[in-house]
C-alpha cells in the first residue's frame, strides 16, 4: 500500500482515497511508461535543436506522471482531448514512439501523415492535439453530450493548461457540461507558465481547481503517479454514477517551452 | 525531376539531394532595403521589429493617453517588437495579458472608446478568430450605430501573420480576406521597416480602428534605415514600385518581394515587362492606382498567400475585370495559396512562389 499526497477539495464532501494498492507489475509498468515519454521528449529536444523538427515542439517532458497516472484508470474507450502539449498524451493512447517522431519530422509514417506536426497527433479515441487552446474545451464538452446521448458509460477526459484557463469558450463548456449533466472530467494541466507568463500574472485566480465554480473540483499534486491514479479513479466514478462534471486540477511542472 | 523542379522553384526534390542538403522552406525572396525620403532626418539600421518598436515609441513619448498591450508584451514580446518599453514608460502603460484574445480586443475596444490611443497585440494573426466578434460587431460597428455619438477610432490592433517557413497551420495564416469584408474598419499591411513605421504610425493617429498585420518573416530578414522620429505613410494609397507595360502585378506584405523577383525573371528569360504594385492598405484599397496600371497594361496577375477562393485577390479580380475589362487582353489571374490548411509539410508546394507565378504570366501573355 503507498499514500496518496494531499488533495485539495472544491465543493466536495469527500474525495480520494489516502492510500493506494499498487502491484509491483503495476508499479513497473507506471515507470516504464513515464521514463519512455521523458526519453521520447528527451530525442524530440534535440531532433529540435538539430533543425530535423521545424516549427513547434511542445514537450512534455515533467508531467509525464498526469498522462500515466489517468490513463493507469481510464481505458480506450473513453475519450481524451487536449491542446498541444500532446506527445506524452498521444503515447498512453497509444500511438507507438516511432510514429509519434515521424510526424514530428513530418514524414507520411506519422501518425497524422506528417501533416499535422506536433500540436495535432491524433488516435482512436484521443481527439489530439489543438492549435488554439482553449479550443479544445468545448468540443469535450461535445464528445461527452455524444457519449451520454449513446448510453456510452464512458467519460471524457478534456484537457487545458493554465494558460488557457483564462479563455472565454472554458467557461461556455463548463456551463453547458454542468447544465446537461455532461460525463466530463475537465483537467486542467497547471505547470505555472502559459507560454512565457507566470501564472500570477495572468490568473486573478490561481486556484483553477476552484475556477468551475459550481463544478466541483480536486486539487492534485501531479508530481506523483499514484495520487493522479487514485483521483482519476474518484472522478472516473463520479460522472459514471450521473452526477455530472468535474474538475480537476494537476499541479506539475515543465523543463520546456 | 528536371521539369518537376522548373515548376516548383528553387527546390530540387529528388531523394539524393534531400540527403545531401536541407530543404529550405517558406517564402523565398531576397529583401532589396529601401531607403527613406531625405526629409525625414537622421535614420538608424533598424529591422522590422525594430522599426515597429521604434513607432510604438514615438506614439507613447508624445501621446500621454497611449497603452500598449497584449500577451507576452512586457518583456518585450514573442518578436521583440515591444522590447524595452516597459521599462522606459512603466508598466501602467505597456502590459501583459491574459491568454483571452476576445478579451484582449473587448477590452481594447473599449478603451479607445474612452478616448484613449490603444494598441493592442494580438500573438499570432492565427489567434484573432475568438477576438473576430467583437471586431465584426462592435469595433466596425461603433461610430455607425451611434450616429457618430461614440467611436472606437484611436484602437490599433497589431497581429504578426504569414508564412515564416516553420509555422505550419496554426502559425502562418494570412487573415486579411476575413477583415477586408468588414466596413468600418481599416486594414494594413508593411513591407518593409521603412514602410512599417510610417503606416504604424498612420494607423494609430487614424481616426477608424485599425488592423494591422507584420509579416512575420520580414522581423528580422527585413533591414534598412528608417528615420527615428515619427512621420506617417499615407492609408489608402498603393505604391508603383516597378514601371512596366506588359503585366500588372500586384501583391502586399512578403508577397512584393517574391514579386519582385518575378519581374525580373519574366524580363530576363520572357522579355516580358512588368509593372509592380504593393497594396499597403487592403480596406481600403488604392482603386485609382490599380486601374490606372492595369488600363495600361492589359494584364492582371494578383498574389497572395492567403488561399484561392474568397481570398482578397477574389475582391481585386472583380473590381479589376470591372473597371478595366475593354482594356484587357486577357482574363485577371490570381495566384494564391491553395484551397486548404496551412500545410505542415508541404510549405513549398503551397505558397505562391516565383516558378507558379511566372506560370502564370505566360499563360497571361500567351492568351
Amino acid at each position: 500500500m503507498l499514500s496518496t499526497r494531499p488533495y485539495k477539495l472544491h465543493k466536495l464532501e469527500s474525495g480520494p482515497a489516502s492510500e493506494a494498492q499498487v502491484t509491483s507489475d503495476e508499479a513497473r509498468k507506471y515507470y516504464r511508461d513515464m521514463a519512455t515519454v521523458r526519453r521520447m521528449e528527451t530525442a524530440a529536444g534535440n531532433l529540435y535543436k538539430e533543425k530535423a523538427i521545424r516549427g513547434f515542439c511542445h514537450l512534455y517532458s515533467g508531467q509525464e506522471a498526469c498522462c500515466v497516472g489517468m490513463e493507469a484508470v481510464l481505458d480506450r474507450n473513453d475519450p481524451v482531448i487536449t491542446a498541444y502539449r500532446a506527445h506524452g498524451w498521444t503515447y498512453t493512447r497509444g500511438v507507438p514512439v516511432k510514429a509519434v517522431l515521424s510526424e514530428l519530422t513530418g514524414r507520411a509514417s506519422g501518425c497524422a501523415k506528417g501533416k499535422g506536426g506536433s500540436m495535432h497527433m491524433y488516435n482512436h479515441n484521443f481527439y489530439g492535439g489543438n492549435g488554439i487552446v482553449g479550443a479544445q474545451v468545448p468540443l469535450g464538452a461535445g464528445i461527452a453530450f455524444a457519449q451520454k446521448y449513446r448510453e456510452d458509460k464512458r467519460v471524457c477526459v478534456t484537457l487545458y493548461g493554465d494558460g488557457a484557463a483564462n479563455q472565454g469558450q472554458v467557461f461556455e463548456a463548463f456551463n453547458m457540461a454542468k447544465l446537461w449533466d455532461l460525463p466530463c472530467i475537465f483537467v486542467c494541466e497547471n505547470n505555472k507558465y502559459g507560454m512565457g507568463t507566470a501564472v500570477e500574472r495572468a490568473a486573478a485566480s490561481t486556484a483553477y481547481y476552484t475556477r468551475g465554480d459550481y463544478i466541483p473540483g480536486l486539487w492534485v499534486d501531479a508530481m506523483d503517479v499514484i495520487t493522479v491514479r487514485e483521483a482519476t479513479r474518484f472522478a472516473k466514478d463520479w460522472c459514471l454514477s450521473g452526477k455530472g462534471p468535474i474538475l480537476l486540477e494537476m499541479e506539475t511542472y515543465r523543463f520546456s517551452y | 525531376c528536371r521539369s518537376l523542379a522548373a515548376r516548383l522553384g528553387p527546390v530540387c526534390l529528388d531523394a539524393a539531394s534531400f540527403s545531401r542538403r536541407r530543404l529550405s522552406f517558406g517564402p523565398q525572396f531576397v529583401y532589396t532595403p529601401e531607403s527613406a525620403d531625405k526629409s525625414l532626418g537622421e535614420t538608424s539600421r533598424m529591422n522590422l521589429f525594430q522599426a515597429v518598436t521604434s513607432a510604438l515609441d514615438n506614439t507613447l513619448a508624445n501621446d500621454p493617453s497611449a497603452v500598449v498591450f497584449g500577451e507576452d508584451v512586457a518583456f518585450g514580446g514573442v518578436f521583440r517588437c515591444t522590447v524595452g518599453l516597459k521599462d522606459k514608460y512603466g508598466k501602467d502603460r505597456v502590459f501583459n495579458t491574459p491568454l483571452s484574445e476576445q478579451g484582449i480586443v473587448g477590452f481594447a475596444i473599449g478603451h479607445a472608446v474612452a478616448g484613449a490611443t490603444t494598441v493592442a497585440e494580438i500573438q499570432f494573426g492565427d489567434y484573432i478568430f475568438p477576438a473576430f466578434d467583437q471586431i465584426a460587431n462592435e469595433a466596425s460597428k461603433y461610430r455607425y450605430r451611434s450616429g457618430n455619438h461614440f467611436n472606437c477610432g484611436s484602437l490599433t490592433v497589431r497581429a504578426p501573420i504569414g508564412a515564416v517557413g516553420h509555422g505550419a497551420l496554426y502559425h502562418s495564416q494570412s487573415p486579411e480576406g476575413f477583415f477586408a469584408h468588414l466596413p468600418g474598419i481599416k486594414v494594413v499591411i508593411p513591407r518593409g521597416p521603412i514602410q512599417a513605421k510610417g503606416l504604424l504610425l498612420a494607423c494609430i493617429n487614424d481616426p477608424d480602428p485599425c488592423f494591422y498585420f507584420e509579416p512575420k518573416i520580414l522581423y528580422r530578414s527585413a533591414v534598412e534605415d528608417v528615420p527615428v522620429n515619427g512621420y506617417v505613410l499615407p492609408i489608402g494609397k498603393a505604391e508603383v514600385l516597378i514601371e512596366g507595360s506588359d503585366v500588372t502585378l500586384i501583391g502586399y506584405g512578403t508577397q512584393v518581394h517574391v514579386l519582385r523577383e518575378v519581374a525580373r525573371l519574366a524580363q530576363s528569360e520572357l522579355g516580358v515587362s512588368c509593372e509592380l504594385i504593393d497594396m499597403r492598405t487592403i480596406l481600403p484599397f488604392d482603386e485609382e492606382t490599380v486601374y490606372a496600371s492595369v488600363c495600361k497594361t492589359g494584364r492582371c496577375l494578383i498574389a497572395h498567400e492567403a488561399p484561392l477562393t474568397g481570398g482578397f485577390g477574389a475582391e481585386l479580380a472583380a473590381s479589376v475585370q470591372e473597371h478595366c475589362f475593354l482594356n484587357l487582353e486577357a482574363p485577371v489571374r490570381r495566384v494564391a495559396g491553395h484551397d486548404t490548411p496551412f500545410p505542415h509539410i508541404f510549405e513549398n508546394f503551397y505558397l505562391p512562389h516565383q516558378r507558379r507565378c511566372l506560370a502564370a504570366i505566360k499563360d497571361l501573355i500567351g492568351y
